[in-house]
């Protein structure tokens, strides 16, 4: 019954508000941009539209460009599973481990940058090529931050390292915690296809990497795409806010109210992050492509410097 | 008397490959007959053996003596016995065999008519019998000369096909590599027998003493380190694997490369009891090399069965990251850690013979179905070889750890068991822990991305040349073979407590029962966690909460938008509306952007060649070439051979000098030598 409860206000608070996200980033964008902006809720009735609409499909594919947005959104439904978004509400013997979120994600990327080439089109390829090249370059860094964070609260498991933190008292405090924090922050940036990484808001052939994967979609499978990589963005914002800002140690009373209470301030604590994302995105320009590989390094080093501060050094 | 014993079926197994290699050259001429009858004894020899391992593992004594015959020379004994150690492998070898031959059923009918199968196949099953025998020798001697038929045996195969001269080069690098191993081998060989007096390999090796055992070490680790193709010694693989027959390859990359995995577990863990620090990291460096490079210089290839053969250098690298960790756990006498470790090192030697051996296979499919194994020659086969294709895509999905295949559980033990060292460890051995983490990580990446390459661009989009065009399915007996080692990918990852119970009975039979208690899970489907400490994965629950979900968003899609329609179209072309197979991406241009980022590494040239027309805006014809080069051969070995061969030069003219009188110095010189040698010691 616990699970059942605990799946509900999974779906419902990720896959349900990860639209939102993006209406946020976006409206802020606009905001500091001195537009209107399209409304903040205007992807939820570009998906509607996009389920409505009728498919194109490209003669040359076969069904795995067709399985490719199944699998997708899949998967990040799975990630989304095992990130909870309040410690509170945890089901027995819950299977949340980090690495297999990762390499939960690893399936999307595979069969998005298969879809990528599967109609045989140059900009396919292209995305494919270097999502693949952005990907290899992250995943050190990804790895690295997570194990030095999952090594302080001694487990792999996405709840532990949450339980961890909160007996941190504010963990950004602490050296290591920061450092990872801005490592993972540069890897959100780029797992999300952002600037400076990638445009999300451009189709410009010269410059697109997820758009170009996702270049012959169309109708209730682009909407797949579209929902997916929202909430996989949202999974990773989720991730972060719970380890790097944890609150619920500050509720102390019981009953379902405190669940809806830590519900509200995870949602304030995502839009917190979702402005700072905004911010960033408007502050930067798109690195050269090239550059991507100094940013992966950074990361890295960022992370690895926590590392050492943790095990090394002390 | 009961007939039915451990040891009678491994005797039924041997008889039987013994027979199969006899049967093939019985029917020199009758090329059908001769194959069906071959590889039937094959199959039912690897079943006989692969029950028999399993049953050895999982409830039969410690030890097995097969065969136990003196032999006229006094230390030499043709001793056959079986540990569970011994069996893990013999396992993994007849599944492999098992899928491979019925494989060859089909396969081996294109060489029918058109090359000499009784020989092919009778080099075959003796090449599966010397692995078999390798695996099972007791005596040190023994294990050498099977090993060294092993590679004779493996270096026919691979100059089968001898008329062309690549793969003779390939032979003769492979052959003398193989040596150069060998001889570290029989080196250490004997002396293990001058410190021991005996050449048993599960007598105690208590009577070396450290600083020898540091020097056995060295010896042993390059010796299996060529056969298993560790970095630096790795130069002969990705020649000799594209040479040989697909069927072999397999049966190469899958086990034979793992017999040397075998060698280091038994030789260097078990033997010698690793008790140095230093040689756990020196392992662990060894494998972080491989990893990276190996799996880097996969994705520069255009060649699927070099390709391959890079990537097994990666995996062995994995293996070794797993054994390293192991080995710096004994040396500090943390158990848990070290069965740990070599549980997962184990795992992944098991996962690695199942899914690379069916790439193997996957390529051989192809080169069968259209001729070629060249990528940029490839595309749009999912729709030639549906069946193939969707294997081949398991396999690929398997190799890069993805969640939920077979790879994903053997590199979440090694995250876990690097998790727990780093826990454990203290100081500097933490920054060759984190960085095998980023090692590991990158390797992954960059593996999902070269099988990304590899089915993106050889099975979907078009067709990049005739001969893909027309390809057709193979045989069903191929298909049989991969989809086999196909489902096993899928149900060690669905359910891998099933077999890691198996592996751990092997490793807690020489760490004790330290980790038993840790692998917790019972036989039910939904609750069936692979858990170490406190960390869990439950890949069938995931699995099935996702379908369900999945599910469930399938009818919400539906009651959102309606029924499915769609309409077919061409691909986008920015209105050009001629878009050819021509256009699509390459092999080469896929993985350019990680050429140029690690320039360093690949050190690529390239070449434009513009053959002029009237005038220089209006080029006729236009030739790009990219090619990297390999630091390792490079900068390594030339340099060794041409030191080498000027040495050779310059020695052989001083010391032939052609005059009669010097050689006859030469013999008395020697006779001298010998004589007070035998009198002084």
């Amino acid at each position: 019954m616990n699970s059942i409860f605990y799946l509900a206000i999974q779906i419902a608070a990720i896959v349900l508000v990860a639209p939102l996200v993006n209406g946020l980033i976006r409206k802020v964008k606009a905001f500091t941009q001195k537009r209107t902006g399209p409304p903040v809720l205007q992807m939820y009735f570009d998906l509607y539209k996009l389920f409505k609409k009728e498919a194109v499909v490209s003669e040359v594919t076969s069904w795995v460009y067709k399985v490719a947005p199944y699998i997708v959104f899949a998967t990040t439904l799975a990630a989304a599973m095992l990130v909870p978004v309040t410690t509170l509400l945890v089901p027995f013997g819950f299977p949340g481990d980090v690495i297999m979120l990762i390499y939960i994600f690893a399936l999307g990327r595979f069969f998005l940058a298969l879809a990528g080439l599967d109609a045989g089109s140059t900009f396919g390829g292209m995305g494919s090529s270097r999502e693949g090249m952005i990907s290899a370059l992250m995943e050190p860094a990804i790895l690295v931050s997570v194990f030095t964070v999952g090594l302080i609260s001694k487990s792999t498991s996405v709840l532990q390292m949450m339980e961890g933190s909160k007996s941190m008292g504010i963990p950004l405090s602490h050296p290591v915690y920061l450092l990872v924090f801005l490592a993972l922050l540069i890897i959100i940036i780029a797992e999300t296809a952002r600037i400076p990484v990638d445009d999300p808001s451009t189709h410009l052939e010269l410059t697109m990497v997820h758009e170009a994967m996702v270049l012959e979609y169309s109708g209730r499978h682009l909407a797949l795409m579209e929902l997916g990589a929202a909430v996989k963005q949202l999974v990773l914002i989720t991730f972060v806010v719970n380890v790097f800002l944890p609150h619920d140690q500050l509720l102390s009373m019981g009953g379902p109210g405190v669940i809806a209470i830590s519900l509200l301030i995870y949602l304030a604590k995502v839009i917190l992050f979702s402005v700072i994302m905004a911010l960033i995105e408007v502050n930067t320009v798109k690195f050269r492509f090239f550059s991507v590989p100094n940013l992966a390094a950074l990361s890295f080093i960022l992370a690895f410097l926590g590392f050492l501060n943790q095990f090394v050094l002390s | 008397m009961n007939l039915l014993t451990i040891s009678n079926l491994y005797g039924g197994a041997v008889v039987l490959y013994f027979l199969a290699a006899i049967a093939s050259l019985v029917f020199l001429k009758l090329h059908k007959s001769n194959n069906a009858i071959a590889h039937s004894l094959n199959i039912l020899a690897s079943l006989l053996g692969a029950v028999a391992a399993v049953w050895q593992i999982w409830l039969g004594d410690l030890l097995i003596k097969l065969a136990d015959f003196p032999f006229p020379i006094s230390f030499i004994t043709i001793n056959i016995t079986i540990d569970r150690l011994s069996s893990f492998f013999v396992l993994a070898l007849s599944v492999l065999v098992f899928c491979v031959s019925i494989y060859s059923l089909g396969y081996v009918t294109h060489y029918f008519g058109k090359r000499k199968v009784a020989l092919f196949n009778f080099l075959y099953s003796a090449f599966v019998l010397s692995m078999f025998f390798v695996l099972t020798a007791g005596n040190a001697i023994l294990f050498f000369i099977v090993w060294e038929i092993m590679s004779l045996l493996s270096y026919f195969l691979v100059v089968f096909e001898s008329e062309q001269r690549e793969n003779q080069k390939a032979g003769l690098l492979y052959i003398a590599m193989t040596h150069v191993g060998a001889s570290f081998l029989l080196i250490a060989f004997m002396v293990m027998y001058s410190y021991t007096g005996s050449f048993d390999i599960f007598a105690g090796s208590t009577a070396i003493p450290l600083a020898v055992k540091n020097i056995m070490f060295l010896l042993f680790l390059i010796g299996f380190g060529v056969k298993a193709g560790v970095i630096p010694f790795h130069i002969w693989l990705p020649y000799a694997h594209p040479a040989a027959s697909s069927n072999v390859s397999a049966l190469m990359s899958g086990i034979m490369i793992k017999t040397a995995i075998y060698g280091l577990v038994r030789f260097v863990l078990f033997y010698l009891g690793s008790p140095a620090a230093w040689w756990g990291v020196l392992i662990l460096a060894l494998g972080i090399v491989s990893a990276v490079l190996g799996i880097a210089y996969a994705l520069m290839e255009r060649d699927i069965k070099r390709l391959l053969a890079f990537s097994s250098i990666e995996n062995i690298g994995i293996i070794l990251i797993g054994l390293g960790i192991s080995a710096l756990a004994f040396a500090q006498n943390n158990l848990f850690l070290a069965g740990l470790a070599l549980t997962a090192a184990l795992f992944h030697t098991a996962n690695h013979a199942l899914f690379k051996g069916g790439l193997f296979l996957g390529a051989g499919a192809v080169q069968y179905a259209t001729g070629t194994r060249d990528i940029e020659k490839l595309g749009g086969l999912i729709k030639k070889l549906p069946v193939t294709s969707l294997f081949v895509l398991g396999f690929s999905l398997a190799i890069s750890a993805i969640v939920p295949f077979n790879g994903f559980v053997s590199e979440w033990l090694t995250y876990q068991s690097l998790f727990l060292a780093v826990s454990a460890g203290n100081g500097s051995v933490n920054i060759v822990y984190i960085i095998a983490v980023a090692a590991l990580a990158m390797a992954g990446a960059l593996a999902a991305v070269c099988f990304i390459k590899l089915f993106g661009i050889a099975f979907l989009g078009l067709p990049r040349s005739e001969k893909a065009a027309k390809a057709r399915e193979v045989p069903a007996a191929m298909q049989a073979g991969m989809g086999l080692l196909a489902a096993l990918c899928i149900l060690l990852g669905f359910l891998p407590l099933l077999f890691l119970q198996l592996v751990d009975k092997v490793v807690s039979s020489f760490i004790g029962a330290a980790n038993a208690g840790q692998l917790k899970g019972g036989w039910l489907i939904a609750y069936y966690p692979v858990e170490v400490g406190e960390n869990s994965i439950y890949p069938l629950m995931l699995v099935f909460v996702v379908v369900l979900l999945s599910l469930l968003a399938l009818v919400a899609i539906r009651v959102l938008g309606g029924a499915y329609r769609e309409r077919k179209y061409g691909t986008w072309d920015c209105g050009y509306r001629k878009l050819n197979a021509r256009m699509q991406y390459s092999a080469t241009g896929f993985s350019k952007p990680l050429r140029i980022v690690f320039r360093i590494l690949y050190r690529p040239s390239r070449k434009l060649e513009t053959g002029e027309g009237s005038s220089v805006y209006f080029p006729v014809s236009q030739k790009y070439s990219v090619a990297t080069e390999s630091i390792f051969e490079r900068y390594l070995y030339s340099p060794i051979l041409l030191l080498a061969n000027r040495f050779s030069v310059k020695a052989g003219s001083a010391i032939q000098t052609g005059s009669l009188h010097l050689y006859l110095l030469y013999i008395l010189a020697a006779i001298v030598a010998a004589v007070l040698y035998n009198r002084i010691v």
